[in-house]
């Protein structure tokens, strides 16, 4: 067993996993950015945000392979949808459940959940063994650093989780909208009679939500693979880094998000563990979260069900 | 209860240990569950196909295990995403135990029920220092991280080891069943007794002190403090009790459908296990079976028509969504409600006046 532990791959077999894990990191804070600004202005966690992902870029492989659309249109598309299915949930499933409690309001979403996979799956059959594949034309550009190949798609889903953590963290604090999102996320009654539009702000969030939601897809697609249940549930590793940062701050979702991918892809050459490795969000997750409660006394079940 | 009210109570009331109250209606009522439970197990195996005969005893399976989601949502307030994983592990526990072992089937059953809901002990307590919403999402990853390990650790299918996994076997020995119990109609009524004793337990619970500190809880857990219940240790009991019947149900699992596969249980069992738990009312009793037969009887139809039962899982996220917005007692409370309303406005009596809205609790 100690020898086993020992025989640790070498740093040069480690980096090509470390350059996927930045990559994959970097969408997974895209993702946890996206979420976590949507729980801070409207109190729902979108837990159908890899779902909507999925479709997305199921769309986009469908119209690009089936319909032969130009790719970046096809993309484009797959984006948009993105925002508008979250968008016309948050309308419609908002207002219905605004006064219940956060969990509820989560729950329900794994209700929109459900109806994409299943109508993925009824579109998009998974047996007969097809695999769909998106690849970006960007993963055909890239350079060497040391001996490691790193393409432009690894270098734009990192650069794609930084410049969102950015500008989200600058947005919610000088624009007007943002500081309508960050008011809400306070008291939405008192925003309301402040004079804030607060339904256009919902509206923008949840629109944003899924507009993140859509580019995760896309890269997410092409990092690990065209498939419906597959990227439904990579939400897992963003859940994780959002609940690090205690489902409220931006920048430590960023680090934990870069922390799980890393991790996850470095244990990847460890032969001992690399079938555990997808534990690693829950790993990762559930020890901070015992860290961060270690003072807490208890917790109120509610009656809510 | 005004205080001249207790007071005369107390007064008149000489023994000190009064009998147990028994309800009005619940011999007619017990009679009416006896009679049904008569017929399931002497008719159905005679009637149904094979086919259904089986899918008829993973209804029983799942009763149980919509049953121990149930006391955890409906009775305590707390949500676990991950209860399919937990079936997979008292599956494993079993099937483990079957092979290594020649202990009887019940032994094993029980067996399976305890290392289980020692597992889910272990992984309750620090949980119930997180808020609800945080448990919820703990246990998602939880339900996905043991999919994982499944699918790598695989099930027992006759080796050595720890695993009891043997990935060079040609012929997979299949689990084996309680002697008096080894073909399918037989099963099945083993598994419908196994479910109703699993039903008797959790009946019993509700029923007695841990009900009632359940109720306390949901109803208002500061209340439920201040009254001097500790919450903690009754949270935790109803962790217990729920990872209990699921690993037995786990067990009758592992002898219904005799080989195991971790390509059975995914992490979307869990979230369509609690969708089907909410609809059929996951605070009473009955909910549980309702939940089952929309989890398993319903795919085997729709499987026997020729429908995919991908429209299965639409239908559940839509009855998700319909049960959290409208109806949060779910259809088992909410269908008796819409016929008795049906009845009033055919009556004639509904039409003018709506009839006064029962508080949604």
């Amino acid at each position: 067993m100690i020898q086993l532990a020992l025989s640790l791959p070498s740093w040069s077999d480690e980096q090509p996993f470390l350059v996927t894990g930045l990559a994959l990191g970097g969408v997974y804070a895209l993702s946890g950015v996206g979420m976590i600004v949507l729980f801070r202005t409207t109190g729902v966690l979108n837990l159908s945000f890899g779902a909507v992902g999925a479709f997305g870029a199921l769309i986009a492989w469908q119209l690009i392979n089936q319909s032969g659309m130009n790719q970046w249109l096809a993309y484009l598309v797959c984006v948009l949808f993105g925002g508008f299915i979250t968008l016309a949930y948050g309308m419609v499933f908002g207002p219905a459940l605004a006064n219940r409690d956060a969990l509820v309001k989560t729950t329900a979403t794994l209700g929109l959940t459900l109806i994409l996979l299943g109508v993925m799956d009824l579109l998009w059959t998974s047996n007969g063994g097809a695999s769909r594949s998106i690849s970006l034309p960007t993963d055909n550009h890239g350079f060497i650093v040391g001996q490691i190949q790193v393409t432009t798609t690894d270098i734009i889903a990192l650069a794609v989780g930084i410049t969102i953590t950015v500008v989200t963290t600058l947005f919610l604090r000088y624009s007007k909208l943002g500081t309508a999102m960050r008011a809400m996320a306070n008291d939405r009654e008192i925003t309301a009679t402040l004079g804030v539009p607060v339904r256009r702000v919902e509206a923008s969030a949840w629109f944003g939500c899924g507009v993140v939601a859509g580019i995760a897809g896309i890269l997410l697609a092409d990092l690990v693979a065209l498939d419906s249940t597959t990227l439904t549930f990579l939400v897992i590793s963003s859940l994780a880094a959002a609940l690090i940062a205690r489902l409220s701050s931006i920048w430590i979702t960023f680090v934990a998000a870069i922390v799980i991918g890393v991790v996850d892809a470095a244990i990847t050459p460890i032969t001992s563990l690399t079938n555990y490795r997808d534990m690693t969000p829950f790993v990762l997750a559930a020890a901070a979260l015992l860290f961060l409660n270690r003072k807490r006394v208890l917790s109120l079940a509610r009656q809510e069900f | 209860m005004s205080t001249a009210e207790l007071t005369s109570k107390t007064e008149r009331k000489a023994p000190a240990t009064a009998p147990p109250r028994i309800e009005r209606g619940f011999y007619p009522r017990a009679a009416v569950i006896a009679v049904v439970l008569l017929l399931v197990l002497i008719l159905l195996p005679q009637i149904l196909s094979l086919y259904y005969i089986s899918a008829m005893t993973q209804v029983a399976v799942y009763a149980v295990v919509a049953l121990g989601l149930g006391v955890l949502v409906g009775r305590v307030g707390l949500i676990s995403l991950g209860q399919a994983a937990v079936l997979a592990i008292g599956a494993w526990v079993a099937a483990r135990l079957l092979f290594a072992t020649s202990l009887p089937y019940e032994v094993v059953l029980v067996a399976s029920g305890v290392i289980t809901m020692a597992l889910g002990t272990i992984v309750g307590l620090p949980a119930l220092r997180m808020r609800g919403l945080y448990l919820a999402l703990i246990t998602l990853m939880l339900a996905g991280a043991i999919t994982v390990v499944l699918a790598s650790l695989n099930f027992p299918n006759g080796g050595h080891g720890f695993s009891g996994y043997n990935g060079g076997l040609l012929h997979i020995p299949p689990i084996r069943r309680p002697s008096i119990a080894t073909t399918d109609p037989a099963y099945f009524r083993y598994s419908v007794v196994v479910a109703v004793i699993m039903f008797l337990l959790v009946l019993i619970h509700v029923r007695t002190k841990p009900g009632r500190a359940w109720a306390a809880i949901r109803q208002s857990e500061p209340a439920a403090l201040a009254a001097g219940i500790n919450t903690t240790m009754y949270k935790l009991w109803a962790f217990a009790l729920a990872s209990f019947v699921t690993g037995v149900a786990g067990g009758v699992l592992a002898g219904a459908v005799r080989y195991l596969y971790s390509i059975d249980f995914q992490t979307q069992d869990s979230i369509t296990l609690l969708a089907v738990v909410l609809m059929g009312g996951a605070y009473s009793i009955w909910g549980a079976i309702v939940a089952a037969l929309f989890l398993q009887l319903l795919p085997a139809i729709l499987n026997d028509v020729g429908i995919s039962p991908d429209w299965l899982v639409i239908l559940f996220g839509v009855g998700v969504l319909q049960v959290l917005t409208t109806a949060p007692t779910g259809i088992v409370d909410q269908m008796p409600k819409d016929i008795a309303r049906l009845f009033r406005f055919i009556g004639g009596r509904g039409r003018r006046s709506a009839p006064a809205k029962e508080s949604v609790q």
